[in-house]
């Protein structure tokens, strides 16, 4: 992308510079769903089925309507859009006559008090039917298995469309196994002749449950319609369009009837992109005529939300001596809960693709079962895969008793590389960030720093590498020159992370201004061009090029007044200091607020400055982290302690340092928690029991070390002044980083996160056995 | 149950609420008194995000019942700084660049600032056991110590003026 140069460096692009909404959310005054009131609020509950899979043989919601202060009672039966087999999650509104996850939405209730709505689920009466549930995956494949789908299995492959465009061969097998929503395969080479000449070939399964996103705001919304039938929903989602898009086709409703306003988002991680709670919320405001606001409790999070895909990956891999590689096999399979959606190919390409394996053969199956369906959580099916890959790598190097560093750098695809689907690699700096991280002092001085472990622990330091393709998708963005001249950027774009403060920093530099006259505003879909979700890792890659584009043209219109003006060419005109000079004549020279002003004067015949983007996207930038652990680990116990963690990783170009560094921590500890604490437990009825945050572990701030950020940028050549994709290579590495760390520490190879004392002491004390 | 009255202090205000027995103290809080800035993050005292001061000692807010509060005084994220100036703690907050959500912020806030009340230069070790009742999601809690590290110090400075 050519960068319109600017006339002088201004204060935009490269600065680490706080958001500007910091004020409000230390204050409290920001406000998120569950914080706006409008008079005459109601408030739903819904009730939940407490069997994995059952019949509903009768509802009776005759004493919950009778409550005072409830105002509507709703099961299936009363809302004429629910009929037949649900499409989707979303569709699955309410369960119409069989349940199949607990803790699936059963009747819905609004009240004028919570606890009026809460009481009033305790008084409807639900007769089940209890069914054989398929609980674990690897049996829900079988013949046999209590099927999850009535009428089949569709592959539900908008997820994957929304995170990564990862072309794929199918699976070849038509004929698919009991609860096989989809499959996928990729083969090179001869895998058999591969394994005949290896001299070392190793085998591990590895297993990671299903997680939560554990964004600390609950799910909610709040919905209103007017008298017009045109519907308002306040939410809290990652992509405002999709939202209004997919309560459209829930509700069969015209697009242009729905306004989302998407409020301030208290995180998401990929869980707040598909609609959950909207459609019943909306249909219990159209029910009742007010106001309605649902907010998700963290037990129905749990229970109920939309976590990552378990996934359980068996690879055998072959190598020669001199650590050729020579073939690799592997069997992915992805537990989707109740409705298909993973994107199983991401997982194929990475086991396949990241080292240049010549022989390998690679069959995914996602495997529904009746647990909660599952989401996109920051690179989906990433942090899986590379446990396994990355695992597997280490092992062999350690088999083989050759440096991890070098035996990883020695097969590591480059730019250009076939990947596992044939498509070339894209430029990615993932060669470079390996250098960086096997350089680092915390890796090089890992055999002194062992040396100084105390009596009765042992040390062990572990390093990874793991990727992610990129996100790509359509999106729009504006800039106006206002009468004063200062700048407006207008998206849709919901800011979680601090994205906005880089968008305007790129305004700022492609314009010519200092950030400080910049304002970016975020729209609800009514006013906002279209724009696409904050997921993916590309909302500065896309928005962030349609943020540039528009300030280009800003710039070309104002350089345009400003030339008919001065009656000079365009090409002699610079922007110094918020004014349009010709070069080399200092005094000759007109304002940005001149020429502002003129576009908003009475009579004036200067058109005002506003310019627009709306770019579609083709190329996406693969964007690598490396993450180095250091572990203390108390053999007795079990119990690791994280003594230094490092996170190297190529951002192509830092917009703002402050917003990238904060990135890479915060994933760094998602990646942590999923490698050491983190994991859904299910019952063998299909019931969680772990629904808390007591007993679903996260990490706290006593848990970790502070983590040191090395900011590598191998510029990309379609992202915005180069930068790539920051948000989900973070989450990546950490459970095949602590997995390596606690193998050089214990000569034990872990393949089951997460990586808990337990499991840690039982493997040494096996080990002791044998 | 009938609505029974709770007299306190809140931010320094006296404030007179009618309330239900059953509600809790971080429900009275932000559904009558209208301050919206502790959180309920998980409504079980697991999360902290509802974390305000009662006689100057941080709680669970969503675990104490409004009417134990009667005639004590309660802070509130919103009574941390003035209304023209940033506590320490809260400008620090920013400059770091520590909220990304931001939903945390107000309960982790408290924490710190408690915390800050009973040592007055803390550890590193002492801020991380000060905060580990807070979850945070998107921050990864290490420009957090940071900022509260630098807070602690700008107030020791204010003191000694």
């Amino acid at each position: 992308m050519s960068v319109m140069k600017t006339t002088r460096d201004v204060k935009g692009v490269g600065l680490s510079i706080p958001r500007p909404d910091g004020p409000d959310k230390v204050t409290g005054k920001v406000q998120y769903v569950a914080d706006i009131t409008p008079r005459g609020l109601l408030h739903a509950k819904l009730l939940r089925s407490p069997h994995a899979h059952a019949k509903i043989v009768r509802i009776d919601v005759s004493k919950a309507r009778a409550l005072p202060g409830v105002r509507a009672v709703l099961t299936a039966a009363d809302i004429p859009e629910l009929k037949g087999k649900p499409a989707s999650r979303a569709h699955a509104v309410l369960a119409i006559d069989r349940v199949v996850f607990a803790g699936q939405p059963v009747a819905a209730v609004a009240a004028d008090e919570v606890a009026i709505a809460e009481e009033a689920l305790d008084l409807i009466d639900v007769q089940y039917e209890v069914l054989p549930a398929s609980v674990d995956p690897l049996q829900a494949m079988k013949p046999g298995a209590p099927p999850v789908a009535e009428l089949g299995t569709e592959a539900d492959l908008s997820e994957a469309m929304a995170h990564s465009a990862v072309a794929m061969a199918k699976g070849e097998t038509p004929t698919k196994a009991v609860n096989v929503s989809q499959t996928a395969h990729v083969k090179r080479g001869d895998v058999a002749k591969g394994f005949a000449e290896s001299d070392v070939v190793l085998e591990h399964t590895y297993r990671v449950p299903m997680v939560h996103q554990g964004y600390i705001e609950p799910h909610a919304v709040l919905a209103e319609w007017d008298r017009s039938g045109n519907l308002t929903l306040w939410a809290s989602t990652q992509g405002s369009f999709n939202t209004r898009s997919e309560v459209a086709d829930v509700l069969g409703l015209e697009e242009n009837r729905i306004k989302v306003i998407p409020v301030e988002c208290g995180g998401g991680f990929g869980g707040k992109i598909r609609a959950l709670c909207e459609p019943i919320t909306a249909i219990l405001a159209r029910v009742t005529a007010r106001p309605v606001r649902y907010v998700m409790t963290r037990r129905e999070e749990l229970e109920a939300g939309m976590p990552a895909p378990q996934v359980i990956i068996r690879l055998k891999t072959g190598v020669k001596k001199d650590g050729t590689l020579m073939a690799l096999e592997g069997e992915t399979v992805l537990e989707s809960g109740a409705f298909s959606g993973t994107v199983l190919a991401v997982s194929a390409v990475f086991l396949g693709s990241l080292y240049k394996w010549p022989a390998f053969d690679i069959k995914g199956s996602e495997v529904l079962t009746h647990k909660p369906s599952v989401a996109a959580y920051r690179a989906p099916v990433a942090p899986q895969s590379i446990f396994a890959i990355d695992s597997q790598m280490d092992a062999l190097a350690r088999a083989l008793n050759i440096d991890p560093v070098a035996f990883r750098a020695r097969h590591l695809s480059k730019p250009g590389d076939p990947m596992a689907n044939n498509q070339p690699w894209a430029s990615m700096g993932a060669p470079e960030v390996l250098q960086k991280a096997g350089a680092h002092r915390v890796w090089k001085e890992r055999e002194a720093w062992k040396k100084g472990a105390k009596p009765g622990t042992l040390r062990g330091v572990g390093l990874s590498l793991g990727g992610w393709l990129g996100g790509l998708q359509p999106t729009g963005a504006s800039v106006k020159l206002n009468p004063d001249g200062t700048l407006s950027v207008l998206t849709g774009q919901v800011d979680i992370a601090g994205t906005n403060i880089a968008l305007a920093q790129i305004a700022a530099t492609a314009y010519g201004v200092d950030i400080d006259k910049v304002k970016i505003t975020t729209g609800d879909t009514d006013v906002a061009p279209v724009t696409g979700l904050s997921a993916g890792s590309k909302t500065v890659y896309t928005v962030g090029v349609a943020v540039l584009q528009a300030a280009q043209a800003a710039r070309k219109q104002t350089f345009e007044i400003a030339a008919a003006e001065l009656e000079a060419a365009v090409d002699d005109l610079e922007l110094v200091d918020g004014k349009i000079v010709v070069r080399g004549v200092p005094g000759k020279g007109v304002t940005l607020q001149s020429i502002g002003k003129k576009g908003n004067l009475y009579m004036s015949k200067v058109e005002p400055v506003i310019a627009s983007s709306h770019p579609a996207f083709s190329q996406q930038a693969p964007a690598f982290a490396s993450q180095i652990a250091r572990i203390e680990l108390d053999p007795d116990t079990g119990e690791v302690t994280l003594k230094d963690f490092v996170i190297v990783q190529d951002v192509g170009k830092a917009i703002n340092p402050l917003a990238v560094e904060g990135q890479m921590q915060g994933g760094a500890v998602q990646s942590l928690g999923m490698a050491l604490t983190e994991g859904l437990v299910y019952d063998d009825q299909g019931r969680l029991t772990n629904p808390s945050l007591l007993d679903y572990r996260k990490l706290t701030a006593a848990d970790l070390p502070n983590l040191e950020t090395v900011i590598v940028e191998v510029p990309s050549p379609a992202g915005p002044f180069g930068a790539r994709g920051v948000g989900e290579p973070p989450i990546i590495p950490a459970p095949a980083a602590i997995a390596n760390a606690i193998a050089d520490a214990t000569g034990v190879r872990l393949t089951e996160a997460p990586l808990t004392p337990e499991r840690i002491a039982l493997a040494l004390a096996r080990r002791g056995a044998g | 149950m009938p609505k029974q009255i709770l007299s306190f202090t809140v931010n320094g205000d006296k404030v007179d609420l009618l309330v239900p027995p059953y509600v809790t103290l971080l429900d009275a809080l932000r559904d009558e008194a209208g301050l919206t800035g502790p959180k309920e993050g998980c409504g079980t005292g697991d999360c902290g995000a509802c974390t305000v001061h009662l006689d100057g000692k941080p709680v669970a807010s969503c675990l104490v019942l409004a009417l134990q509060a009667r005639g004590r005084s309660v802070r509130t994220i919103e009574g941390l700084g003035t209304a023209t100036a940033l506590h320490p703690l809260q400008d620090a907050f920013v400059r770091h660049g520590v909220p990304q959500c931001g939903f945390c912020i107000p309960g982790v806030l408290m924490a710190a600032a408690a915390l800050l009340e009973e040592h007055a230069a803390p550890t590193e070790e002492q801020i991380r056991y000060g905060i580990a009742g807070n979850l945070c999601r998107c921050t990864g809690y290490t420009k957090m110590v940071a900022a509260i590290t630098e807070a602690a110090g700008m107030i020791k400075k204010g003191a000694a003026r």
